[in-house]
């Protein structure tokens, strides 16, 4: 039975179109996942090399000064890359993938971007996410909006009641026939994009593995619902269509729109401002007003001489310091407005399989918005740590050999990866199994 | 050509689209759509044009009200260009919230404009926006496939198309009725968008901006006109060239998703592969090299610099920069301030060169897919297309370059030179003076310009659908 299943399957233009499709497609997704990674070195080398030279080539202009030597030094922090990243790129196009930042004030630095083409921001990457969450449920469609349709407009399907008694099983066989092709050629670009991208196969790997065998199985159990109303293919066509636009375009859209609106994040360019005038007022004003503020967050310099009537490096780097101070609530406000707008479309998600794919795709593959925001927390850790290493031997007025440059390398921020395996694979779940008992329950009635 | 049976006919497949229920469901799924993306474009646009109008304000204010100082300080203490949307960007958001929207600007640096709405959004984003041309692109052209690919097959099929022959109507009538019905049809979308939107261009273009706005808006109106009259013609020819509605409609769906989704995704991510583009750190890398090889102003020898100084003494017939009739520090910044912006503005020039390369792909590809064109088309005069941003991004930049050199000069004609008596400060006199900053959106002619080919495309798109109906008009079968 299965066999003739698949040899009347394999003959139809539809599969040969499908398999061309998702082949092509889901290569070029890999391909341009190896690109991003490609980039990704190339930026991480050059990073490094900037760094070193512009260490050695400043040192030996500033020399004795260390204080003027810090002004200019950039320090780099890097998020460590894994491949995993380049199946679902996520938002780590628009965020950058390393920040290199002076000792000067942070606020001011944190959000500088990379340069990206804004017509590729805006069309979106064509990894192998994007194959998975919209490609293969228009495969699903084609296979299957004609399954029961296309027996009964051709006349067929009276020949076929009439010498089975297991009709819907026969649909269901039907059915498993395609399905089957469907998540043969989704498991071999999975392990195609683990080869080619070297991904290694840990826990995330087969999160994102699981994740997409169920997000196809849900267009599966949709597509079934739609046989099971046992309409004409006109009807199936039509229906299951705008289905995949509203699951794949329209909801996700106008939620998005929804989040944009309903949480807007003025306080970006509040704190902007306010770290500028907190920084920069402090020249023309009395240095007690920097000084205070500053000495209470580093009791150890409290002895340290402040002349009123000329310029002192102790000054200089509390006013930086006021910068980000003056803007510290409103960034931290910000940051949380961010992660409002993340918390809610994640719930938003919960109940919507398409948006559900895409955000925890990214999450696994460490490209959302919260590891980014994690990242930027590390930053501001990595910040303060240069600085309080600096500040002494600044304010001691040592020169450069003072410090040893060697431990300035480049360094590497290393990402969260983990995950709740329920909140993964609990609402796709539920979700599939109620599409599919309601789609059973029609096919009894056959 | 008899005028009365053409309507005749267009107006039976108005009836039979308002009969079925397709064209209910479709009406009130897009006047709920209509109405949510009004509101949200507006909300977006009203709230954050107050923000960023009021910060704008803030800023300059801020920086008339600094105290009397030395002018390089100001020059460091800079100001901010805040991005304005346009009007229009409530009917088109293209690229609105994937480009930076503020930029710091100061003395010695490019900084990057920052804050795209896209930095602080979850990947929902890559699902696209809802906007109301959003819907004229993407949902309506599904529609009109809907509400058309059964016009002519089904009649077909049905016998009643060679019933109409028989009856003395001729193909030409039929082809140019139906396809004239469905048009008509979808124009009540189009129509019920741009009402909306002529209230907002209406209640929020000032006196200056207001011939702009209309002008742009009328553009846009034209060529969405011309766009679904193509569709129409195209969902015709597919369904009397289809065997049967139901293959007429499968071949639809197949347009739809290839020309909407697939191929400008495609492209644009062929693109991407083709032209690789330096990252921020390697640019910057390139541009301190190449400054490095002009001249470095810090190596007292350098012979850039050694040169730049022997010049300027003996123009000036003097020994020492000292007795030079002005200050020479600022003169030596206000040098490297544009040698430096020279190269800087050179690498970013090539960077974009390659952008445009990436983009190109895609742009061309619109004598292929009229989705192409109307797309680039609708973001150019809604003012939210890529050009507009580099627009604002060159204003700002030139405003910073003015910055930094006013303070430069007003150091060199001010202030003392190092060790010479004199006040190390300027009347803040001077800070009201020089002006804020503007910004006034890009010309409607250089839109023309940009966006010509999209617009030959359009029109070329056109030709060929009148060209598709005429010849279907001799060959259409009734069997």
């Amino acid at each position: 039975m299965y066999s003739l299943l698949f040899k009347s399957f394999f003959r139809t233009k539809i599969f040969l179109v499908s398999l061309a499709l998702l082949l092509t497609v889901g290569v070029i997704s890999i391909f341009i996942g190896k690109q991003y990674l490609v980039k990704q070195e190339k930026t991480i080398a050059a990073a490094q090399v900037y760094q070193e030279e512009s260490i050695e080539k400043n040192v030996a202009y500033h020399r004795e000064d260390l204080g003027l030597l810090l002004y200019y030094l950039r320090f780099t922090l890097i998020k460590r890359p894994q491949n995993i990243n380049a199946i679902s790129i996520g938002q780590s196009d628009v965020n950058p993938l390393l920040q290199a930042v002076t000792i000067r004030a942070l606020e001011a630095q944190k959000y500088d971007t990379d340069f990206e083409n804004p017509s590729l921001l805006m069309s979106g990457n064509l990894d192998l996410g994007f194959v998975i969450i919209y490609l293969f449920p228009l495969v699903l469609i084609a296979m299957t909006f004609n399954l029961y349709s296309e027996e009964k407009e051709l006349g067929t399907w009276r020949i076929l009641a009439a010498q089975t008694s297991a009709k819907a099983g026969f649909l269901f066989k039907k059915l498993l026939v395609r399905i089957l092709f469907v998540f043969v050629v989704l498991v071999f670009l999975l392990f195609l994009a683990s080869a080619i991208l070297q991904i290694p196969m840990n826990t995330n790997f087969w999160a994102i593995f699981v994740q997409s065998v169920l997000y196809v199985l849900f267009w599966s159990a949709l597509c079934l619902w739609m046989v099971s109303l046992l309409r004409n293919s006109s009807f199936n066509a039509l229906a299951l269509i705008s289905i995949w636009v509203v699951l794949t375009i329209l909801i996700p859209a106008l939620v998005n729109n929804y989040v944009i609106n309903a949480f807007q994040v003025p306080e970006a360019l509040d704190a902007m401002v306010e770290q500028r005038d907190g920084y920069h007022e402090k020249w023309d004003l009395e240095k007690d007003a920097t000084m205070t503020e500053f000495i209470k967050a580093y009791p150890q310099y409290k002895n340290y001489p402040v002349p009123e009537d000329e310029f002192s490096w102790i000054w200089y780097y509390g006013m930086q310091y006021m910068g980000d101070f003056a803007a510290k609530d409103t960034s931290a406000e910000m940051t949380e407005k961010i992660m409002l707008r993340n918390t809610v479309s994640e719930k938003i998600a919960l109940f919507v399989p398409t948006m559900h794919a895409q955000l925890s795709l990214n999450s696994l593959a460490g490209t959302d918005v919260l590891s980014h925001l994690d990242f930027l927390k590390s930053l501001t850790e990595f910040h303060k740590n240069l600085r309080e290493g600096f500040y002494t031997k600044i304010f001691d007025h040592k020169s450069a050999d003072a410090v040893d440059w060697k431990n300035h390398e480049a360094k590497f921020y290393e990402q969260d990866y983990s995950f709740s395996w329920l909140k993964l694979l609990l609402p796709t779940l539920l979700i599939t199994l109620i599409i599919a008992v309601l789609a059973g329950l029609n096919l009894r009635k056959l | 050509m008899r005028k009365n049976v053409i309507k005749l006919l267009a107006r039976q497949l108005w009836q039979n689209a308002f009969r079925s229920k397709v064209m209910l469901i479709a009406s009130i799924l897009m006047l709920c759509l209509l109405l949510f993306s009004a509101y949200s474009g507006w909300v977006n646009y009203h709230d954050q044009n107050f923000t960023r109008d009021e910060i704008q304000d803030e800023v300059k204010e801020s920086w008339e009200n600094n105290p009397d100082k030395h002018p390089h300080r100001m020059a460091h203490y800079g100001s901010f260009a805040l991005r304005l949307k346009h009007v229009l960007s409530v009917f088109d958001l293209g690229m609105e919230n994937f480009v930076g929207n503020a930029v710091f600007l100061e003395a010695h640096k490019q900084n990057t404009v920052n804050f795209s709405e896209a930095s602080m959004s979850t990947g929902l984003l890559r699902f696209g926006e809802v906007s109301l041309a959003m819907l004229l692109k993407v949902i309506v052209p599904l529609l009109i496939f809907y509400l058309g690919f059964a016009t002519i097959a089904q009649e077909r099929e049905n016998g009643t198309l060679k019933l109409l022959i028989g009856q003395g109507i001729t193909r030409k009538e039929i082809v140019f009725g139906k396809w004239l019905g469905l048009w008509c049809l979808s124009l009540i979308f189009l129509g019920a968008i741009f009402l909306v939107l002529l209230f907002f261009v209406l209640i929020e273009s000032h006196d200056t901006m207001h011939a702009d706005s209309i002008f742009r808006y009328v553009v846009l109106l034209l060529a969405y006109l011309l766009f679904f009259g193509v569709l129409s013609a195209i969902t015709i020819l597919v369904s009397a060239f289809s065997g049967t509605a139901k293959g007429a409609l499968v071949k639809l769906l197949g347009i739809w998703l290839l020309f909407v989704i697939i191929v400008p995704k495609s492209l644009q991510a062929i693109g991407f592969y083709l032209y690789p583009t330096p990252s921020k750190i390697e640019m910057e890398t390139a541009v301190e090299h190449d400054l490095a090889q002009l001249g470095d102003s810090h190596d007292p020898n350098d012979p850039h610099f050694k040169a730049l100084k022997d010049s300027v003494l003996r123009v000036h017939n003097v020994e020492k920069v000292e007795d030079l009739p002005f200050n020479y520090g600022g003169f030596v910044m206000s040098q490297g301030e544009a040698m430096s912006t020279k190269v800087y503005l050179k690498h970013q020039e090539d960077l974009y060169e390659v952008y445009g390369k990436q983009n190109n792909l895609e742009r061309y590809s619109a004598f292929v897919n009229p989705y192409t064109a109307i797309k680039n088309l609708s973001m150019a005069f809604s003012g939210t297309d890529f050009q507009s941003f580099l627009h604002f991004k060159d204003k700002a930049e030139a405003y910073r370059f003015k910055l930094a050199q006013d303070m430069n000069q007003l150091q060199m004609n001010l202030i003392p030179y190092k060790g010479k008596a004199g006040p190390d400060t300027i009347s803040n006199e001077y800070w009201k003076e020089f002006p804020p900053f503007e910004y006034h959106f890009l010309s409607i002619s250089d839109i023309f310009k940009n966006e010509l080919m999209s617009l030959l495309a359009l029109v070329l798109w056109g030709g060929l659908a009148l060209f598709g109906l005429l010849r279907l008009s001799t060959n259409l079968k009734a069997i």
